[in-house]
């Protein structure tokens, strides 16, 4: 048992946070994009990431032949980790479950099209797999692909497709075999974002930033752009997440708001008298730094299950999923009860504490118990693989 | 980075689990509740010719000279089998203060029969209306001659009766100094006090009880430092138990969700039964990990001043809820005698409540970070 990096290992995460620190760019690293810093959406943060690929820092798991450097999947959650620390965008979704995915099942074109241009952060892909009708039942994906000559014609809905008002191209979910029960009739494609025939509608949050809906009339895929096997599609959507787990759910941001929140405290004051000598304050900050230990050392458990290269650590996953996301809700809910009236001061405002950055992040964190299999499917995962109790739904 | 198990520990956790399934059955857990003396022979003298009891005091002194991180390992069978045993104030707190400043004299004569299993010492520490902290320790040690005089009074004295010495916490002049004290020296009375978690507890009184120079262990006013101390990594340890008892509580609860058929389909088929059982393991199973890492920077020197204290205060919560959530889905058996649910639901609130309770630790973990 060992809880340090090794020597390694260590080496590289001090690389990273040493070169984050050579440059560090305000416009590109903000905090207050909360959960969104991830994305690289504007010119600057897709440059960012241009400078990260040159770095030779995408890919690094991939097989050498396609020009990855075949290493543990451990520097990719360093980097990441290191990477949400700084606000910065993180390796995501083409190195990860898109990139992966294509390795293994894409065709010969689709490989030699889009690998390079992901390692040379070149490209950026929205995925597109829940629907009005698939949301926890994600495998009830209605949009429709009919076979035509020379390709397949897509026709249906997509939602809360994150990625869609920037993207490039489009990894879908959609049903090619509507006579074969539902988890078979499923196929992935890649969908070039400026089809004409597909419309792209932003959907307000109360967070920050958009999601979308994304609508298909009649959007035509060429036959060479169906990824991997007819009716695999399902298969390969969870293959690609038990294969992604490295770079899932960054516990830095996290962290990063409990240190936040704890500086603050130590030098506020109420009524003229240090908040931090306040007994529900300092109750509340010891559960919040005491959460946060057990978050990373359910994090250290996935990673260290991942590692291990045996079955892929779903279990620890969802573990891992369900804890931190109701933590990283709660900080955000504690940071407000702590700040009391002043924390209503909406975001961005100089007179609000932080400047609004818990008011923001009380927003921002709530579809995070939701997104990416809500509390209670991860639950059910829990309930049902690592208990051994029966089927509940 | 690993979370693997060496050779050697797995051994250490296979060795535990054979010797308690086979010499601690809860059985013998139910008969131990309130017995006055509360050492099960046959289950104790096994520990201690294991090497259990030795665990983690030095070979020099006969013991196994092992980690706490092992130790932990063995905190969370003894948890999960409920081991009605004085492991914890002898082998760990007393065998740990003597270690940490007895003299060489005290060591001698203490820790080869602790690691043995011979003699049990038993730390007298909280007192009737008072703390858990230093000013918590009002039993005055006065100066007499060459020695002290003890007067007052300590509450939750564990395995009084059986005790071959006491470690006393009592306030001198220096402050707050530990005393090496027999407990059938004259001025000494013990009462057995019943507790909710049914081991034996005493409370204790001191009527002018004399404790000679030597008796002292380490320096004048030394005594709260070295207690903070073993407190500490000893916790660490109590965690590991919680997490053991929880453990096995879920698993009970998982079987008999499996097998109890009501609305024509086993119980653990209905979402908010497996739900409650979903968060429990996941509390658990990240407690035992913060746990492990705890023990682990204990073991490479580094401070526990904020881990020990999470551990603890997480882990015990982590027991309590589960035995809470654990009996809805028992129902109105787990409130019976008949069955073991009420066994668990008992010790995991009198383990949050003893050796730091959760606003004590709370409080030591926000000035750790706050101050």
């Amino acid at each position: 048992m060992d809880f340090d990096f090794s020597p390694e290992e260590q080496k590289f995460a001090e690389e990273v946070e040493n070169w984050l620190v050579e440059n560090r760019d305000p416009v590109v690293m903000d905090h207050h994009r909360e959960n969104f810093t991830q994305l690289s959406d504007t010119p600057e943060r897709r440059a960012f990431m241009k400078k990260l690929a040159a770095k030779g820092w995408l890919g690094m798991s991939w097989p050498k032949e396609f020009g990855g450097q075949e290493i543990e999947g451990v520097y990719e959650y360093i980097l990441n980790e290191a990477l949400s620390k700084h606000a910065a965008p993180q390796i995501g979704k083409g190195v990860g479950i898109i990139g992966k995915t294509l390795i293994r099942h894409g065709n010969d074109f689709l490989k030699e099209k889009f690998l390079p241009l992901i390692l040379d952060a070149e490209v950026e892909f929205a995925v597109g797999y829940s629907e009005p009708e698939a949301g926890s039942d994600a495998a009830n994906m209605q949009l429709k692909a009919d076979k035509v000559e020379g390709g397949w014609l897509l026709n249906g809905q997509k939602m809360w497709t994150t990625s869609a008002h920037f993207a490039d191209w489009y990894w879908v979910g959609a049903r090619t075999d509507p006579d074969k029960p539902k988890h078979d009739g499923l196929s992935l494609f890649l969908v070039d974002m400026d089809n004409p025939n597909l419309e792209v509608q932003s959907l307000p949050t109360i967070g920050k930033d958009t999601t979308n809906q994304v609508f298909f009339d009649d959007v035509f895929v060429p036959d060479e752009y169906l990824v991997g096997k007819q009716g695999k599609g399902f298969q390969m959507i969870s293959e690609a997440l038990d294969l992604e787990r490295f770079t899932m759910f960054t516990l830095s941001p996290i962290a990063n708001r409990s240190d936040v929140l704890v500086d603050w405290v130590k030098e506020a004051k109420r009524d003229d008298e240090p908040l931090k000598d306040d007994t529900n304050v300092r109750r509340t900050i010891a559960h919040i730094v005491t959460d946060t230990a057990v978050a990373k050392a359910l994090s250290t458990r996935f990673v260290c299950a991942a590692k291990s290269g045996g079955k892929p650590p779903t279990i620890e996953s969802s573990q891992y999923k369900l804890f931190t996301t109701s933590l990283s809700q709660r900080v955000c809910k504690d940071a407000l009860d702590i700040q009391g009236h002043e924390g209503t001061i909406m975001e961005g405002q100089d007179d609000a504490p932080l400047r609004g950055r818990f008011e923001g992040a009380y927003r921002a964190t709530m579809n995070e118990t939701v997104g990416g299999g809500s509390s209670e499917i991860q639950k059910n995962i829990i309930a049902r693989r690592h208990l051994g109790l029966p089927k509940n739904f | 980075m690993d979370l693997d198990l060496a050779e050697e520990q797995q051994m250490v956790i296979d060795m535990a689990k054979a010797m308690l399934e086979e010499h601690c059955p809860t059985q013998l857990v139910r008969d131990m509740e309130d017995d006055p003396n509360g050492v099960p022979t046959e289950l104790w003298g096994q520990m201690g010719e294991l090497g259990l009891n030795g665990l983690l005091i030095p070979e020099q002194y006969g013991g196994g000279g092992l980690g706490l991180l092992e130790a932990a390992f063995v905190y969370e069978e003894l948890g999960r089998a409920m081991a009605p045993v004085p492991h914890f104030v002898s082998c760990v707190m007393s065998a740990k203060v003597l270690l940490a400043a007895g003299s060489d004299a005290q060591k001698d004569a203490w820790l080869g029969k602790i690691a043995d299993g011979s003699a049990i010492l038993t730390p007298a520490w909280l007192e009737p209306e008072r703390g858990q902290g230093e000013r918590g320790i009002a039993l005055e040690a006065k100066s007499e001659g060459d020695g002290f005089k003890l007067t007052g009074r300590k509450r939750s004295v564990p395995y009084a009766a059986v005790a071959d010495q006491l470690i006393v916490l009592a306030r001198t002049e220096a402050g707050v100094d530990l005393f090496l004290v027999d407990p059938n020296a004259a001025g000494i009375t013990r009462k057995q006090l019943l507790s909710q978690g049914r081991e034996p507890q005493y409370q204790i009184d001191f009527d002018g009880v004399t404790v000679s120079a030597e008796d002292r262990i380490g320096e004048a006013g030394t005594g709260w430092a070295t207690w903070n101390a073993c407190m500490h990594e000893g916790i660490i340890l109590l965690a590991a138990q919680a997490i053991g008892g929880a453990d096995r509580c879920l698993t009970e609860t998982v079987d008999y969700a499996n097998q109890r058929i009501q609305f024509d389909k086993p119980l653990g088929a209905f979402q908010a039964l497996a739900h409650y059982m979903a968060d429990a393991s996941t509390r658990i199973d990240g407690g035992r990990v913060l746990v492990h890492e705890a023990a682990w920077n204990a073991d490479q020197g580094r401070s526990v001043s904020r881990f020990g204290p999470m551990a603890k205060l997480f882990c015990c919560e982590a027991y309590r809820e589960t035995t809470r959530v654990c009996a809805q889905i028992w129902g109105g058996v787990a409130f019976t005698i008949e069955y073991d649910q009420q066994m668990f639901f008992r010790r995991a609130k009198a383990l949050q409540l003893s050796w730091w309770d959760t606003p004590y630790l709370e409080e030591l973990i926000a000035s750790d970070v706050l101050d």
